[in-house]
């Protein structure tokens, strides 16, 4: 049986409506109607131990809806879920102890305190061997460099450094599986680079699973072998990243740099797409149909570039195609 | 049960980071006192009222003033806060109960918060106070019981209340109603002996008067030793009572949590 099992998960929440204006809410103090959102509309995946999967999705999809429920915050409306054996949100403080969860806007530290006391703390909370705890402090201390402000109320640490420090903190007790709901959100190009590195090597060396939703799609790559992609609650995808390229891939990027000031008029008879420009360099998408050698000869020919890069589309550019195609469907 | 205890460590620790805010509670807590046991000179004077002199009325104020600041919470302003910021998602994320997590952390920062203030007031007692209003080592000992299941009773109730948060979201009425309620029926600021009898007796119905009421008539002897089993035992009873209660809402409580914002 896997390690993670999701089966028609769905979670539905009343929100009250509230008439325009003084009377309308005069009126609903009386009667209110409530409509129903589905936040998690029949969603099913498997994850097997030591994965690392994306969870992504626009805002409001429903990925932080989930992950609660997978962490045993939530209760489903309706479907289940059973992580190693044990249904989390009927046995919330059994699953917590095999869990780590980092939230990326909420901070699972003190905040008068020091970083030391919230390790402190969590030592006795799970409760985590003094060898243990000793090794593992020792092993993040040192991946994330918290040793520079150990010693600093959290208060008057940067949001990179409680990042990383929540992240140590969510690993202590080393857990089956780590949730990560957008963990690399605000911070600086650095941090975010330690970020996704740790946890490349924290799934790496202790095989520990790990459900990662973001926006930023360079964390997937950096992090992730799988993904899922849902919208509105609803799945659209779920596999590798190689097979979401070649599902939803469709062609190459292509810039085109020029002298400054002496770009050339596009011609929209070109079979190409022009996705950005400016006086001295185009970004242009070229359709599968066309290898790369036959699209590098024309634009050289009709163009005549300086320079000319071939590149894949990244990955976040295939999802705002995806998103925007979905909502385009929906209007 | 180590891990509570540290959380209260932990909580304490943490409210004692503002000196500001201690040195204020300090001088809020005097001026409190003071404009109590002048009121209270006012009306006993050297005299007595109902078998009560000024001295057990300082004793009364001052165990009031510590019990109150012990049992101080608002639990149903903490979980209205945190499923408004949704940082309730987070508490919930730690393999241990819910309950205890926050009766720990407010029991840790109301232990702090009682020390800073009635220093001050243990200090202006001991030269007002005559030594013959204490208790004897028995009283004494009933005292610390009744005092204990106080405490544990007011967080409970406090917890019980702080639960229909969960339905309601906004509601600091529940707090200012259960504070009233613990004022008037709990004898807190006037005491129950100089009630009229048809409000005494409606007092015995509720849990209110076992907090620091009864406390303090063990404190001052006023509960002889054989009467002294009614007290304890319905403040017990109140006890597993709430608890059997709460366990039951916090079921439905789960099923209700709406955590706002991603």
């Amino acid at each position: 049986m896997s390690y993670i099992v999701v089966d028609h998960l769905c979670k539905e929440y009343r929100i009250a409506q509230t008439e325009k204006g003084f009377s309308g809410a005069i009126k609903s103090l009386f009667h209110r109607k409530y409509t129903v959102k589905k936040a998690v509309n029949n969603i099913s995946f498997v994850i097997e131990k030591g994965e690392s999967v994306g969870y992504i999705g626009p805002n409001g999809a429903g990925k932080s809806t989930t992950i609660k429920m997978l962490s045993g915050i939530l209760i489903p409306s309706s479907g289940t879920i059973t992580v190693g054996g044990i249904i989390p949100y009927n046995e919330r403080k059994e699953n917590a102890k095999h869990i780590g969860v980092v939230f990326g806007q909420r901070s699972q530290l003190y905040w008068d305190l020091p970083l030391s006391d919230t390790l402190d703390l969590y030592k006795y909370l799970y409760p985590i061997p003094y060898t243990s705890f000793k090794k593992n402090c020792d092993f993040y201390i040192e991946l994330f460099g918290l040793n520079e402000f150990m010693h600093q109320p959290v208060r008057q640490l940067s949001l990179g450094q409680k990042m990383k420090a929540n992240i140590a903190i969510a690993l202590l007790h080393e857990p089956d599986i780590l949730y990560l709901d957008e963990p690399t959100i605000g911070l600086d190009l650095t941090s975010k680079k330690i970020v996704r590195d740790s946890l490349k090597t924290i799934n790496k060396l202790k095989q520990t699973t790990i459900i990662l939703t973001t926006h930023d799609m360079d964390d997937i790559e950096a992090v992730c072998d799988r993904l899922i992609l849902i919208d509105q609650g609803e799945k659209l995808f779920d596999g590798s990243l190689r097979e979401f390229r070649t599902k939803y891939d469709d062609g190459l990027i292509f810039k085109l740099e020029f002298e400054k000031g002496a770009a050339p008029i596009w011609q929209n008879d070109c079979a190409f797409e022009i996705i950005d420009q400016n006086d001295h360099q185009w970004i242009i998408g070229v359709p599968p149909t066309h290898s790369s050698k036959e699209a590098m000869i024309e634009l050289i020919n009709r163009f005549d570039p300086i320079n000319l890069y071939v590149s894949e589309k990244s990955i976040e550019e295939i999802v705002r195609k995806i998103y925007s195609s979905v909502h385009l469907e929906d209007t | 049960m180590k891990k509570y205890l540290i959380i209260i460590q932990k909580s304490l620790k943490s409210e004692s980071a503002y000196h500001s805010a201690a040195i204020t509670g300090m001088t809020s807590s005097l001026l409190t006192y003071l404009i109590q046991i002048f009121l209270w000179h006012a009306l006993l004077g050297a005299g007595t009222q109902n078998h009560t002199n000024f001295s057990e009325m300082l004793i009364y104020v001052l165990v009031n003033t510590v019990m109150i600041e012990l049992t101080k919470g608002n639990v149903a302003n903490m979980i209205e806060a945190s499923m408004i910021d949704g940082s309730i998602s987070v508490e919930l994320l730690r393999p241990i109960s819910y309950k205890l997590f926050t009766l720990a952390n407010l029991f840790g920062k109301n232990v702090y918060n009682a020390v800073i203030r009635a220093l001050p007031i243990i200090t202006i007692s001991f030269f007002l106070i005559q030594f013959n209003s204490l208790p004897d080592l028995t009283h004494l000992a009933l005292f610390i019981m009744s005092a204990s299941l106080g405490i544990m009773l007011m967080f409970e109730i406090t917890y019980f209340v702080g639960l229909f948060a969960f339905w309601i979201q906004r509601c600091w009425f529940l707090s200012w109603y259960l504070s009233g309620f613990l004022i008037f029926f709990g004898g807190t600021k006037i005491p129950i002996w100089f009630y009229p009898k048809s409000l005494a007796q409606l007092s015995y119905l509720l849990p209110f008067r076992y907090i620091t009421f009864e406390p303090i008539n063990f404190f001052l002897c006023k509960t002889t030793v054989e009467d002294a089993f009614w007290p304890l035992f319905i403040a017990i009873f109140w006890l597993a009572l709430l608890c059997i209660f709460d366990r039951f809402v916090w079921r439905f409580a789960l099923k209700k949590l709406c955590i706002n914002g991603g």
